[in-house]
């Protein structure tokens, strides 16, 4: 009986192929749209967290408040600049921490005929594991090049080529403003990461930086690096506490911590999917209002075949089903042409956004199987739910009434 | 016995006002007749044929059917008594028109929990019975109007009921057609098949061998038709 139902049902449903096509068109829509939703914030996520890995984790950023002047006259004499020996006083309180500190000065280098000017960092050997970026040829800066004051720079990609085209440039020369530095690394190639460019990037010795360039002790920030996650929030309290301490108990010390800001954006992406999911079910739910109108027309259409098949034995029940069968293949066709829809939107819009994003060229739409489970059931859901009120006056159609219905 | 109604009355809503449509109907049918019920419209046959075709309950009195108490009887067994104990014969044929002649002969088989291949043998017998063989696969509107009644027949017969119900079943064929229905009737008759047959028409009603008339919701002519006329023609 049930294969007769079902058989019933597609027959009825093409029968009228224009109104079930758009009765469907409602579930599709829904289907999609959930699907789609779901998958781009997943891609958000996915590429979110990856950016975050590529810039490195664990990360605390430390830098020095700018004083107002009542704050200058009135902390005068004491000690309130960020200074290289707090980095060295850092990493010697705090062994298993790694610490960069950083100057970023403007220069210009020439290379033979070829010349650049732009930012260069002066930072310690221990950025490029923090920043987990890591010198395709050659090597990094070590603590031998610090205590040396050695004119060793490190070359981003795009600079090696803008001074060296395709020639290697280990072991060539660069002048930065009137010093002469050796190219000892060019870092691989990395991009650009919430507006830095790493691959424009020319580091040299933070120590040679602060001697010959700068002639102060001064840095500008320092990041520091983790191990346990978990820490973060409490190693950042007593960084702060022992910086104050050390700047004669003036607090001019910001000190942000990325966890925090994982935290924060962890919310904003549940934030956006219970938004987007949430817009998702209502295109749904208004799919299935779409079903329960057509089911009542087509209950009304059909009312003297109810009082028809009541007459010659047909129980309750089976008018029941036989119409909840109907709404539920709607919803079940609908939903996996929403499926494919919703996958093909999904990757679509995916490649939209890391065409028009900066930086986003290995943005793509996640697609995951829950997704597409999750909208699936809530389709037939919508076809059981919105198809039961329609099946349900028809089974309780009166069998005399209606077969004389007009 | 297979019909017996006791003071039988059924009573309409018309807003505040009660409107009688059948008044005090004792009635009792044996196994086999053939029984015509005629009266003009609105003298309450179709009342009449909800209550007997278990379609419908009485306001009061007492229904039986073929044994079985039905005016005491919920809905879910009304249903289940009009699948096996009642065959219908509408004036419109009711055929499903997406479904072949096979498959709506096929119907009450299927209500009535048959095997598919159960229910397409039967069908098919059914329809070669009402000498439709040759139409198993046409759907109603490739059928002419007595052809649609004879599926329609062949339905009402699916599950072998004590009782055949028709309702003005010539009401929409031509002559001839009507004809070859009411021979039907007869053969089937003759076979001992029990039939309540309504009907405006005295002429049709003289195919039966016993008349009822009604009036105004009430009985007011039972009688037996010793010779009935020979099949029209």
């Amino acid at each position: 009986m049930l294969r007769s139902i079902f058989l019933d049902a597609l027959k009825n449903l093409s029968g009228n192929a224009l109104r079930s096509g758009l009765t469907m068109l409602g579930v599709i829509i829904g289907v999609a749209a959930v699907i789609t939703m779901i998958a781009i914030v997943e891609g958000g996520q996915v590429w979110l967290v990856h950016s975050l890995e590529r810039m490195g984790t664990n990360l605390l950023f430390v830098w020095k408040k700018r004083l107002t002047v009542e704050e200058r006259q009135l902390f005068a004499g004491r000690n309130t600049e960020l200074r290289y020996d707090d980095a060295l006083a850092i990493q010697t309180r705090f062994p298993d921490l790694l610490v960069a500190p950083i100057i970023e000065l403007d220069g210009q280098l020439k290379a033979g005929d070829r010349d650049y000017s732009g930012e260069v960092t002066a930072t310690a050997p221990e950025y490029s594991p923090i920043r987990n970026f890591r010198p395709e040829s050659g090597r990094f800066l070590t603590s031998t090049d610090l205590k040396e004051w050695s004119r060793s720079v490190v070359l981003g990609r795009t600079i090696a080529e803008v001074l060296f085209g395709s020639q290697s440039a280990i072991g060539e020369d660069v002048k930065i403003g009137d010093q002469r530095f050796t190219v000892i690394a060019v870092m691989e190639p990395k991009g650009e990461i919430y507006g830095h460019d790493y691959d424009e990037m020319v580091i040299i010795p933070i120590s040679t930086g602060l001697r010959f360039f700068q002639g102060t002790d001064k840095i500008q920030s320092m990041i520091i690096h983790v191990p346990d996650r978990q820490r973060m929030d409490e190693i950042s309290q007593a960084l702060h506490q022992f910086l104050v301490q050390r700047h004669d108990g003036v607090d001019d010390i910001h000190i942000r911590n990325q966890g925090e800001f994982l935290t924060a954006l962890d919310q904003t992406i549940l934030t956006f999917r219970l938004v987007l999911g949430g817009i998702a079910v209502i295109a749904l739910l208004v799919g299935g209002i779409g079903i329960m109108n057509i089911m009542l027309v087509t209950v009304t259409e059909r009312t003297r075949e109810i009082g028809l098949r009541k007459a010659i034995g047909a129980r309750r029940q089976d008018i029941l089903l036989q119409f909840l069968i109907e709404s539920t293949t709607i919803s079940v066709i609908g939903g996996c042409i929403g499926i494919l829809v919703g996958i093909l939107a999904a990757y679509g819009i995916g490649d939209l956004v890391a065409q028009a994003m900066p930086g986003g060229g290995d943005w793509g739409a996640v697609v995951q199987p829950t997704a597409i489970a999750i909208a699936f059931a809530f389709a037939v859901m919508v076809g059981v739910g919105f198809g039961l009120f329609p099946a349900m006056k028809a089974s309780k159609l009166d069998p005399a009434e209606a077969l004389r219905h007009q | 016995m297979l019909i017996l109604l006791k003071n039988i009355f059924k009573t309409y809503k018309a807003g505040q006002v009660d409107v009688p449509a059948l008044v005090d109907i004792t009635l009792q049918v044996d196994q086999g007749e053939f029984v015509a019920i005629i009266g003009q419209s609105g003298s309450g046959k179709t009342t009449l044929l909800d209550i007997v075709g278990c379609l419908s309950q009485p306001t009061s009195g007492e229904y039986w059917l073929d044994g079985d108490h039905v005016n005491t009887l919920p809905d879910s067994l009304l249903t289940g008594i009009r699948n096996k104990k009642i065959g219908f014969i509408f004036q419109t044929f009711h055929l499903l028109a997406r479904k072949t002649a096979l498959e709506n002969v096929q119907l009450p088989l299927m209500y009535a929990g048959a095997s598919r291949t159960v229910q397409q043998d039967k069908a098919r017998e059914l329809l070669t019975r009402v000498g439709l063989e040759d139409r198993l696969r046409h759907y109603s509107n490739q059928l002419s109007g007595g052809q649609q009644q004879r599926v329609a027949i062949a339905r009402a017969l699916a599950n072998s009921p004590s009782l055949l119900l028709a309702d003005e079943p010539t009401g929409n064929l031509d002559s001839q057609s009507g004809k070859d229905i009411l021979a039907l009737f007869e053969q089937l008759h003759r076979q001992g098949q029990t039939i309540v047959m309504i009907t405006h028409d005295p002429l049709i009603a003289h195919q039966a061998e016993r008349r009822i008339t009604l009036a105004d919701g009430r009985i007011v002519a039972d009688e037996s038709i010793h010779q009935p006329l020979p099949v029209l023609g």
